[in-house]
């Protein structure tokens, strides 16, 4: 081979390599909203979240055991292989990852997709499960990992993953793999506790969902936090005040749908269901009162409200 | 076959429905409004598409065994989904990714992952740190 043809091919490989470069979108590091992390500790390392090294494709189970036992859950690598492991694609769905963390008992909060969203929980002592595409989209090499920890001076994330103990990934690395899932990532907490950031309509939601799976009973303890952090959402309220119902505490209840008919007076299932429960608590003018505000309100709620007016009254 | 199949399952669901709302404003108590009920209301007031997210736990149901999933560990593993995440999968699980830490490497594509490992876009080799 000539010489010329050497650098003729030098300079197609070069020339290959920085479109690739450009195609897979640099890998420098994100720029960080100095507004969310200038109240961060500059750096953190959560060590007491225990490893599970994983075996074979089994970094779902094993990640979602580190994450769950790091919140007091006992439950081992191999409990949970037939909670989230799919024979057929040799791995784990993300929605069952969140749909096996209900079912031992902790509510799963996805997080905004920001790098911020990542270092705040690690700070507030939350570990991160995240989903990365380790390679590129062409041949991916989809991996969960927990972050447990991160270095603002040093721009690392310390991630416990497959076989190591402690990893350590600089921002920018570790956002070019993240960034392929759509920066997926969640906390699994005890009901009680949020994460630093979320919506009140993103909270109430996680903790219908964690309802309907483990009931009110585990569920109240989540409401309260929820209205405790937005005090203002009727919905929250709302909820809460179901979940006091299932537990027979009608006084409770009772208080938490007048609350939240005075934050949205307009929220006709909050009437219907404290003029049901007066009207059980032998409360006949209050109820009354209660169901002729959800009978006006027109919606889904209307005709049940109509119903129990006629009820009540004995007349159309 | 399927196609009808279906059609039958969602009118049959359909009538249920409404005669389940019938049947229990008939009786003595009216029932209160529950949680995850007003919630999925307050997304979407189509009746159809409520169907859809019932419809769409029997598709996942259907696909986990066919992906070799226990049919003893199905059931309970769709139950503990919510209706969003159940939509979700029926309707996207052959673009899913799963997480699982495999790759078939080939030999170009390991040169490839090589230098894209050494440019800091990916994370495949821990040696090239």
């Amino acid at each position: 081979m000539s010489v010329s043809h050497v650098i003729m091919s030098s300079a197609r490989l070069a020339g290959a390599l920085a479109l690739l470069a450009v195609l897979s979108g640099c890998a420098a590091t994100p720029d960080l909203d100095t507004s969310r992390t200038q109240s961060l500790s500059a750096q953190r390392l959560l060590d007491d979240v225990p490893f599970h090294p994983q075996r074979d494709y089994q970094c779902g189970p094993a990640t979602l055991a580190m994450s769950l036992n790091h919140t007091g859950v006992d439950v081992s690598v191999d409990d949970l292989i037939p909670d989230i492991y799919v024979p057929a694609r040799k791995g784990s769905y993300q929605p069952e990852m969140l749909a096996a963390t209900r079912r031992h008992g902790r509510i799963p909060f996805v997080l905004a997709p920001r790098l911020e969203s990542l270092l705040e929980e690690v700070d507030a002592g939350h570990p991160v499960v995240v989903l990365q595409n380790l390679s590129l989209p062409a041949f991916p090499l989809w991996h969960f990992a927990i972050v447990n920890g991160y270095d603002l001076n040093q721009q690392v994330l310390r991630l416990r993953t497959g076989v190591t103990r402690q990893d350590s990934t600089e921002f920018g690395r570790f956002d070019a793999t993240w960034q392929r899932s759509e920066r997926w990532a969640f906390v699994a907490l005890p009901p009680g506790q949020l994460p630093v950031s979320l919506s009140a309509s993103e909270a109430i939601q996680a903790t219908s969902d964690f309802e309907r799976v483990q009931g009110a009973g585990h569920a109240l303890p989540a409401w309260e936090a929820v209205v405790e952090r937005f005090p203002d959402a009727a919905m929250a309220r709302f909820g809460q005040a179901n979940a006091y119902h299932a537990q027979g505490r009608w006084e409770d209840a009772i208080d938490a749908w007048r609350a939240a008919t005075q934050y949205d007076p307009e929220l006709a299932p909050a009437w219907l269901n404290l003029g049901l429960t007066l009207a059980s608590q032998d409360e006949p003018q209050e109820a009354v009162q209660a169901l002729q505000r959800a009978a006006a309100l027109p919606g889904p709620w209307q005709a049940s409200a109509q119903e129990a007016l006629i009820e009540l009254e004995g007349t159309p | 076959m399927t196609l009808t199949l279906r059609r039958l399952l969602c009118t049959a669901l359909m009538v249920c429905l409404t005669l389940g709302t019938a049947s229990a404003s008939a009786a003595t108590a009216v029932s209160m409004a529950s949680t995850s009920d007003v919630l999925a209301s307050q997304q979407t007031q189509d009746a159809r598409e409520r169907i859809h997210s019932v419809l769409a736990r029997d598709d996942v149901r259907q696909q986990l065994e066919l992906q070799g999933v226990d049919p003893a560990d199905v059931e309970q593993r769709v139950a503990a989904l919510s209706d969003q995440e159940a939509q979700q999968m029926a309707d996207q699980l052959d673009q899913m990714p799963a997480g699982a830490s495999v790759i078939g490497v080939l030999f170009a594509v390991f040169v490839i992952l090589l230098v894209t490992d050494i440019l800091g876009l990916t994370d495949v080799y821990p040696f090239t740190r």
